[in-house]
């Protein structure tokens, strides 16, 4: 009843307001419009809804046609109602432009689901767990670069858990990429204190070497090589940055290497066989995983083809509960038939983690599967289905999009009359 | 110049508000969220606040949001209130468009990569002083956020090398997390769940040319604000250039062969080196283009 009321009330005063603002108020221009207006638009965009066959290319057609047929001439406009109104033209003329081209985005990166990629279009996951490798200036005593001395540096990894090792490398190099003569101080492994926060400080002594052995690959190639083992150097229960600091000289200067890695000792879950089964026209993997920490987990897989050529990027993300779990990755039918991979595709390089939210360090990872882990069946291209992905939310998208260029194009039409 | 409604059209919005509230009908709003970047004085959590952009009165997009983090922390442990001003005002029949600055970059990816496809509550606009809003009439859930197209201004999404070498403060927990090979490893950049992240890059960089390769706007380079994919340090350019790899406009991959992240895009590239990293508490340098295009196409 009170609600009844307040719903009247406030039906009444939208009322009055509007009676005020026709009465008082300016029509927007085009450049107060963009902030000050409110932008209420019916929520069902009416033929629009749902259609994945709306073109905004075809709908510039019609208004081409539109304008060539000669639209209602207008009444006469001063110079400055002239040049408000050019200006006006101008504005929607681009604001149709812009929803055309997020229609024409979002349709053709929908074509297949966000999980399911081809493995081109996320170019810095095709080899993931390859080493990182960054060129930064070298900074003197004074903080200043060295003019033509470069550290090369690599690591193989920014994240890591429980018994994860991390391989680092440091090499000094001139502005060409050649070596330049270095020399190891010291180095060390260091806890970091997160903000103010107060924490117990750890600390290892660490050993780059150049000798050929252990984490070194070639002896007495200027390259100087460790291996970060947190768990056995004092990191077992740290959560948080490993900070290592290398002092050292370069072709005389003296400097520091600075690698930051990303430690929680927690493993949440580990991995277990795959299987594979075609269903509704898709290729799908289930990937066995015992889960010891509930929660949202993240996962990603790269298949290539029998060839070994990158084909596709498959990846999970869910909320999980504890227990014998299967995380499901698929292959979308239409990319198989877009692509044509050659069968038997070989999935590798798996990796996961647990997704810890609003907390650092947010992720506790699962032992890498690098590698192949499992090599399909073979399978026909007509095992699969050519259709486009559809759901929810790629209708709502698409018809978001066309009523905004359907909007446009009807402003652009006003102002041409 | 101001027109006076005609007594028609008054007449019209007066009749459809009536109706609009006789039959209950659900509007839909679009907004435009600012996600700001490191060292925010604003006051979390309070939407009105300004304070890191400029004036709360210059034009900057429909129904404009400030969507402040304290610019200190770590990304993942503030990331929650940009969620929850997804939430908000990006659910249900509402719509955003979304600019960032620096490592708001950050921000709006991490959001976008690992919490873009799950279940989110549709809520009301109406946020309390913690940012945070109720359900909307009828409540219910939908599949990520209904987010139109992303601004980035000077993007930090990929880091900057004034991290690496320790010339910002190294206690600074949001440091750690512009560290260019920190960034870069912190969630799958190409992962933007279709939405077309616009870049905005800036050269105006004399203070630390040495240290940032190729252009930059004394913040961050062009390999971060223009969504370069692959590892920090590579150095990219203007045209003008003769020695150093072209940033190209657009989703093009760069002189060079390096490929920027899947729906990153450069709409602009400064190649009058005339706009630095810094609001300076106006709307200034690179932000200028964002702002721009917010208060043309953020509509």
């Amino acid at each position: 009843m009170q609600r009844s009321v307040v719903v009247v009330l406030a039906c009444a005063l939208a009322a009055l307001v509007v009676i005020v603002v026709s009465a008082t108020s300016a029509d927007d221009s085009a450049n107060d419009s963009a902030d000050a207006s409110a932008n209420a638009s019916a929520a069902n965009p009416g033929n629009l809804a749902g259609t994945t066959a709306y073109s905004p290319k075809l709908a510039t057609a019609r208004m081409g046609a539109q304008q060539a047929t000669g639209a209602p001439s207008a009444a006469p406009l001063s110079p400055e109602g002239q040049r408000q109104r050019a200006a006006q033209l101008a504005l929607w003329q681009g604001r149709y432009e812009r929803a055309e081209q997020a229609y024409d985005n979002y349709r053709d990166t929908t074509r297949y689901p966000h999980e399911s990629r081809p493995l081109a279009e996320h170019p810095d996951q095709v080899y993931p767990f390859a080493a990182i490798s960054e060129d930064n200036k070298l900074r003197g005593a004074n903080g200043e670069p060295v003019k033509g001395v470069k550290l090369r540096t690599t690591q193989e990894r920014v994240f890591a858990s429980g018994p994860d090792t991390i391989k680092l490398t440091v090499q000094a190099v001139d502005d060409n990429g050649a070596p330049l003569s270095l020399r190891i101080t010291s180095a060390s492994a260091q806890s970091v204190a997160e903000g103010k926060v107060l924490s117990a400080a750890i600390h290892s002594n660490l050993s780059f070497t150049d000798d050929g052995q252990g984490a070194d690959a070639n002896a007495n190639d200027a390259t100087f090589s460790t291996r970060l083992v947190p768990k056995d150097q004092g990191f077992a229960n740290y959560a948080g940055t490993v900070r290592v600091l290398v002092q050292l000289s370069a072709n005389g200067q003296t400097g520091v290497a600075q690698f930051d890695v990303i430690y929680n000792p927690d493993v949440p879950a580990t991995w277990g066989s795959v299987r594979e089964a075609v269903e509704a026209g898709s290729l799908n993997f289930y990937f066995k995983v015992k889960v010891l920490q509930a929660g949202r987990y993240v996962a990603s897989a790269r298949v290539d083809d029998a060839n070994g050529k990158p084909f596709a990027l498959l990846q999970f993300n869910d909320e999980v509960g504890v227990g014998e779990r299967e995380f499901k990755m698929h292959v979308f039918g239409a990319l198989v038939h877009d692509k044509r991979p050659a069968f038997p595709l070989r999935v590798r390089d798996v990796d996961g983690f647990l997704l810890i939210e609003n907390r650092f360090p947010d992720r506790a990872l699962m032992a890498r599967q690098a590698g192949v882990v499992h090599t399909s069946g073979r399978y026909s291209v007509d095992n699969f289905s050519p259709k486009e992905w559809t759901s929810e939310e790629r209708q709502r998208y698409l018809a978001e999009y066309a009523k905004d260029a359907e909007q446009a194009k009807d402003q652009i039409t006003r102002l041409q009359r | 110049m101001a027109r006076r409604l005609g007594p028609v059209r008054g007449f019209l919005a007066l009749f459809a508000a009536v109706l609009a509230c006789a039959a209950g009908v659900v509007y839909a709003t679009n907004y435009s969220l600012w996600i700001n970047g490191r060292s925010n004085t604003a006051t979390p959590g309070n939407h009105a606040d300004f304070t890191y952009w400029g004036p709360a009165t210059t034009a900057a997009g429909v129904n404009k949001k400030s969507i402040n983090w304290d610019g200190y922390n770590r990304i993942s442990d503030q990331n929650y209130r940009v969620r929850d001003a997804l939430d908000c005002y990006c659910t249900g029949t509402n719509w955003c468009y979304v600019a960032a600055h620096s490592a708001g970059n950050l921000q709006i990816g991490y959001a976008l990569s690992l919490f873009g496809g799950s279940s989110r509550p549709k809520q009301n606009a109406v946020p309390n002083a913690n940012g945070q809003c109720g359900a909307a009439a009828g409540g219910g859930t939908q599949t990520g956020w209904n987010i139109k197209w992303v601004d980035v201004a000077a993007g930090a999404g990929g880091g900057s090398e004034l991290s690496n070498a320790g010339s910002w403060t190294t206690s600074e927990p949001l440091v750690g997390d512009l560290k260019t090979s920190t960034a870069r490893a912190m969630y799958d950049h190409n992962q933007t769940r279709s939405k077309t992240f616009y870049m905005f890059a800036g050269s105006k960089g004399t203070l630390y040319s040495s240290i940032l390769p190729g252009q930059d706007d004394e913040a961050v380079a062009y390999h971060s604000a223009g969504g370069v994919s692959g590892s920090g340090g590579a150095g990219f350019c203007n045209p003008s250039d003769w020695f150093c790899n072209d940033l190209t406009l657009g989703s093009a991959v760069n002189e060079g062969g390096t490929a920027k992240w899947a729906n990153h895009y450069v709409m602009f590239r400064d190649d009058a080196q005339a706009l630095n990293h810094y609001a300076n508490g106006n709307w200034q340098g690179v932000i200028s283009k964002v702002r721009e295009d917010m208060a043309a196409f953020a509509n």
